[in-house]
């Protein structure tokens, strides 16, 4: 995931505020290609290299649009649909651009145990949202994911790139409060 | 060569044989969804478990190959149960709208569900749902909520056309078949998916509702649209002519052959049938007189067309053969060509429009039998005919089948030759603008109505077979010459085609020692000095 990122951060509020689309072009930079070819070296096929590459270009344009998954595929010889198949299976890859944060929560058996469901019914009324959705200003994106592995200081969520463990309703209020 | 045993029967394989196939030849069936014999193996359906002498658990036949010594079991009370839970799996969201799905009576979830499935459904939850009756391209459609994700479309579409236009998305009990957004099904081979997958998930847009499949009548034949020869099955709606309008080809389906096509057949020949029973059928003989044409009947139109051919000196007359027509058909002509001392012959007739090819299936020469033109000495460009027609030395022009004012003939002198011949003859299936010049036309029957021969490009004779009768008063060519033929005073006793293609036999070289009888179902090569 790229969040927290500034650049990011930045086009995606200048979309969402109606600004101009900053259009990106969709293509990697000459060291960024060379990267590619060295990722794609590291595997008996090429194709490997896949995964590494679509995180780059989450990372690079924000998220996977159509356009991205078409690019990535001449990169590897690849038909679109074999991309596509590839980045609709995994559900770390955004095809819509998501808000400046991502808020995960598991809901998985040990947290639904411990109290999940409350924390979800907690951020719906907070974020005015469903799981799935993101706030109308960009600001968060608001998702339920299965096991991150954390299950001893359940319910737990992942915020951007860090864990947030023993969550309470108090405690989201003050991490909602950090996310600008 | 391994040996092993399946179900108790020994049998020898040779290496790399998977136990599909080795089942397969003591007459074992081992049912499977995701192997194809022409793709590359998936593994996906787990259907075709087998149990193996001294391994723990079933296994999958489609990729485990012959070892020598193997015992191996097809109907132990573990594999059918194996069996019977992998059918539940698959149809766990299956929506079961047989009565309105058309591949009912060629569904493989049908035919294992009565041989291997037979359980008593358990499934409460909803099922899930996914998108229906989607256009895939102009002739396949998608009804993804019947798919069981065997992966076949996917891998003909990777290995076969190189195209890759299908893949599996999404995840779980949401993975579904479909395209990049955005793009179509759109290869030339694209219709052999719904030949390959083995539900109701890709159908035919052409086929679709026409007619439920067990009303169907097939015969054997070769594609005639171009010069490879595919062997295909003709299917025909006779026991339901009602529902469809005049209709009476319903579909096409390619026929394996290993030497040929093996499982494939390109979407230009599959639905390349249309003409036969288009409105442009020419039914009855009919001659065309100051502008105006009438019908006439089958004796005064031989008795015209011979009259002809008994009063011209041999340069006053010009004959157009096709490499559309059969053997049979040529090789009559070829008599009677002979028997008259005909100058001006040809057959190929250059094509506006070059044709496309391919290094699959796909030949440029768009006719079925230019090699046994070329065989039997009419193979030559007709040109030269034009030619001496428009230098006023013919009287009698007979054309079979072309349409010279459609091809790369200059149309000038094309008119110009119709114009000056006194008696322009044309013998083909359906009007064009050729017949509508000609002062005789008499119909001949499409490669559907009759039977015959034709010589691929590779010189391989092969047998197509009669799927419904003649329209109208159409005749096979070999036949309309036949009955020319007697009034010229040859009398052959040719009731069947058979016997135009023993005398060939007997006098072309390059069909020596060919019959029907050996020809069969999957044809045979020429003479070795006539291959090329
Ligand atoms: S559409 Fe048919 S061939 Fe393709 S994966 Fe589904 S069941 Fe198999
Ligand atoms: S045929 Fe073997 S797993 Fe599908």
């Amino acid at each position: 995931m790229s969040h927290g990122q500034p650049s990011t951060s930045n086009r995606a509020s200048a979309v969402r505020a109606g600004l101009s689309d900053p259009a990106t072009t969709i293509s990697f930079s000459e060291a960024q290609l060379g990267e590619v070819r060295r990722l794609q070296s590291l595997y008996p096929d090429a194709r490997g290299a896949l995964l590494p590459v679509l995180h780059m270009a989450q990372e690079t344009f924000g998220y996977i649009s159509l356009e991205a998954e078409e690019y990535v595929a001449t990169l590897f010889d690849l038909s679109p649909a074999h991309v596509h198949e590839v980045v609709t299976f995994y559900t770390l890859y955004f095809r819509e651009r998501p808000g400046r944060h991502v808020v995960a929560v598991c809901h998985n058996l040990s947290c639904h145990l411990a109290g999940a469901p409350g924390i979800i019914a907690h951020l719906k009324d907070k974020l005015g949202i469903d799981p799935g959705a993101t706030t109308e200003d960009g600001r968060v994106t608001f998702l339920t994911v299965e096991c991150l592995c954390a299950c001893e200081a359940a319910p737990m969520a992942q915020v951007d790139d860090r864990y947030e463990l023993n969550l309470t309703p108090e405690k989201i209020d003050r991490l909602l409060e950090g996310l600008r | 060569m391994p040996k092993l045993t399946v179900n108790g029967k020994g049998v020898e394989v040779p290496a790399g044989t998977n136990l599909i196939e080795a089942a397969r030849t003591v007459g074992v069936e081992v049912p499977h969804y995701c192997y194809h014999p022409g793709l590359s193996i998936a593994g996906q359906c787990r259907l075709c478990m087998v149990d193996i002498e001294k391994t723990p658990r079933p296994s999958i036949a489609c990729n485990t190959v012959a070892a020598d010594g193997m015992v191996v079991q097809t109907e132990t009370e573990r594999v059918r149960e194996t069996r019977k839970s992998m059918m539940e799996f698959h149809l766990i969201n299956h929506p079961l709208d047989c009565p309105v799905c058309d591949q009912a009576g060629e569904c493989w979830l049908q035919i294992y569900y009565m041989k291997h499935g037979l359980y008593d459904p358990r499934m409460k939850d909803e099922k899930v749902h996914k998108p229906k009756a989607v256009p895939l391209g102009p002739h396949v459609i998608l009804d993804a909520e019947r798919c069981i994700l065997c992966s076949r479309c996917v891998r003909f579409c990777d290995e076969i056309t190189h195209t890759g236009e299908l893949g599996i998305f999404e995840r779980g009990d949401h993975s579904e078949i479909g395209l990049f957004p955005g793009r179509e099904l759109d290869n030339k081979y694209s219709a052999n998916v719904v030949d390959i997958c083995p539900v109701g998930a890709l159908t035919d847009r052409d086929f679709r509702f026409q007619v439920r499949v067990w009303y169907l009548d097939t015969a054997k034949s070769i594609c005639p649209g171009c010069a490879r020869g595919c062997n295909i099955e003709v299917h025909v709606n006779r026991r339901r002519p009602h529902h469809a309008e005049g209709r009476r080809v319903a579909r096409l389906k390619p026929r394996f052959n290993a030497e040929v096509n093996k499982w494939w057949l390109c979407d230009a020949g599959r639905y390349g049938f249309g003409f036969v029973d288009a409105a442009e059928r020419l039914l009855m003989p009919a001659r065309r007189q100051g502008g105006t044409s009438t019908e006439a009947t089958w004796d005064e139109a031989i008795a015209a067309v011979a009259g002809a051919l008994r009063r011209l000196t041999p340069d006053q007359m010009g004959i157009i053969a096709s490499p559309k027509m059969s053997n049979e058909d040529l090789f009559a002509l070829r008599r009677l060509i002979d028997l008259c001392g005909v100058r001006h012959v040809a057959g190929q007739v250059p094509p506006r429009v070059p044709g496309d090819e391919d290094d699959f299936l796909i030949r440029a020469d768009k006719n079925p039998n230019s090699r046994g033109a070329e065989l039997l000495g009419l193979g030559g460009d007709a040109r030269t005919v034009i030619e001496a027609a428009g230098r006023r030395r013919l009287k009698l022009l007979w054309i079979f089948g072309h349409d010279l004012l459609a091809s790369a003939l200059p149309e000038p002198d094309v008119l110009e030759a119709l114009r000056v011949v006194d008696t322009v003859v044309f013998t083909g299936s359906n009007a064009n603008w050729t017949s509508a010049h000609s002062h005789w036309v008499l119909p001949a029957a499409a490669w559907v109505e009759r039977e015959g021969t034709y010589t691929s490009f590779e010189g391989r004779v092969q047998r197509f077979r009669q799927a419904i009768e003649p329209l109208g008063q159409s005749l096979a060519e070999w036949e309309i010459v036949t009955r020319i033929l007697a009034p010229l005073g040859e009398a052959p006793s040719a009731t069947r085609a058979e016997h135009w293609f023993r005398q060939l036999a007997a006098s072309v070289p390059a069909f020596a020692g060919l019959s029907y009888q050996l020809i069969g179902d999957s044809g045979r090569p020429l003479a070795e000095a006539a291959r090329t």
